[in-house]
């Protein structure tokens, strides 16, 4: 699948994680961003440090600024269980805003086209760290950062894109 | 609440494959009396770690042979990382009977399932364990493949995982070995019960 790109319209596909009620919940894409402004930022892994110590606290805090430029949701997927989602939120408590959203079988990362293999790391197929601007399921904006990177894909970075 | 999911999976799973399912168990690579290391040729694992340990050591990995040739090892297996039973009795079931696998004479207790390392690393850390035992990643299930000890538990949101099992094997071949009826189940994967087996 090629990368999803500016103008393309977002797949629709399934996450899951856990409710305010702690109970599995499986989630459809669409109907979290059909109508709204959402940005959907994916990480390589949960626990690992860019992700963990730059990309999620980035958007965590300027969740507010994001939310008062018209930003409906600010949603994080990775390949990971909705277990390992919930724990690593949890390091968060901080967090209000952004949701952790799991993609344990990678389908939806493939459906994006952003799928990376990390076996040699010890952690198989994830995503490569990206960032999109989507709005009505319209992308607006599709920042993929090359491996290893993190110059495109921040809270900072999209906000130019708004 | 996941629990239960992996009850009602599991058992409809059983269902459907009780009678085979018991002759798989006969068949399934690993028994008592069988070669850890021979039934996991070139297999190894990946032990629990921070990412930057990750990088100081070059994302290397365990062998199966290092893991287990010359030595006392009680291994136990479980589906997930941040699960229920895995986190609140699975792994305290060890922990706290650390001192008894010692006092016979046990070199490593290791607990391995099909997770990558950094989260066992972020687990092991969260239950207070990572001093106390040894935590491996099974990243692609290629272990527990290999010992027919995978499991599909993507009813559970899971994906392929594994059994919840227990084994003491000494210099790499098996004495003990025990495997739940339902990953959901605790009854013969603990410690007290492999304690009684070495």
């Amino acid at each position: 699948m090629a990368p999803i790109a500016v103008g393309d319209v977002l797949p629709d596909g399934t996450l899951a994680c856990f409710d305010a009620e702690d109970k599995l919940q499986q989630v459809s894409v669409h109907s979290l961003a059909a109508g709204k402004k959402v940005i959907i930022f994916g990480v390589p892994g949960a626990f690992t440090p860019t992700c963990s110590l730059k990309h999620v606290p980035g958007y965590i805090e300027k969740a507010g600024e994001l939310k008062s430029k018209g930003v409906d949701e600010i949603i994080c997927i990775s390949v990971n269980d909705p277990f390992v989602m919930k724990a690593w939120a949890k390091t968060y408590p901080e967090n209000k805003d952004v949701k952790f959203l799991a993609d344990g079988s990678a389908k939806y990362t493939h459906a994006l086209g952003l799928e990376l293999d990390l076996s040699e790391k010890g952690l198989g197929t994830r995503s490569r760290r990206f960032a999109l601007l989507v709005e009505d399921l319209k992308v607006k904006a599709a920042n993929v950062e090359a491996a290893g990177e993190f110059s495109v894909s921040s809270a900072d970075d999209i906000l130019k894109a708004l | 609440m996941a629990t239960n999911i992996l009850r009602r999976a599991a058992s409809s799973v059983m269902r459907e494959t009780l009678l085979t399912g018991m002759l798989r168990r006969s068949y399934a690579s690993v028994a008592v009396g069988s070669d850890i290391v021979s039934a996991a040729p070139g297999v190894s694992l990946q032990k629990a770690r921070s990412w930057d340990e990750g990088v100081s050591s070059k994302f290397s990995t365990t062998s199966v042979k290092d893991i287990f040739k010359g030595k006392k090892v009680v291994i136990f297996g479980l589906p997930g990382a941040y699960t229920g039973v895995c986190s609140q009795q699975h792994v305290p079931s060890y922990t706290k009977n650390i001192e008894k696998f010692k006092a016979k004479g046990i070199d490593s207790v290791i607990c391995v399932a099909v997770n990558d390392p950094f989260v066992m690393n972020a687990w092991a850390e969260k239950l207070q364990a990572k001093d106390v035992i040894e935590f491996y990643g099974d990243f692609d299930g290629s272990f527990h493949k290999s010992l027919e000890l995978g499991k599909d538990l993507s009813a559970a949101l899971l994906g392929p995982r594994s059994e919840r099992w227990s084994a003491y094997v000494v210099d790499g071949k098996v004495k003990a070995f025990n495997v739940e009826g339902a990953p959901s189940d605790f009854k013969v994967s603990g410690a007290e019960v492999i304690l009684e087996q070495i």
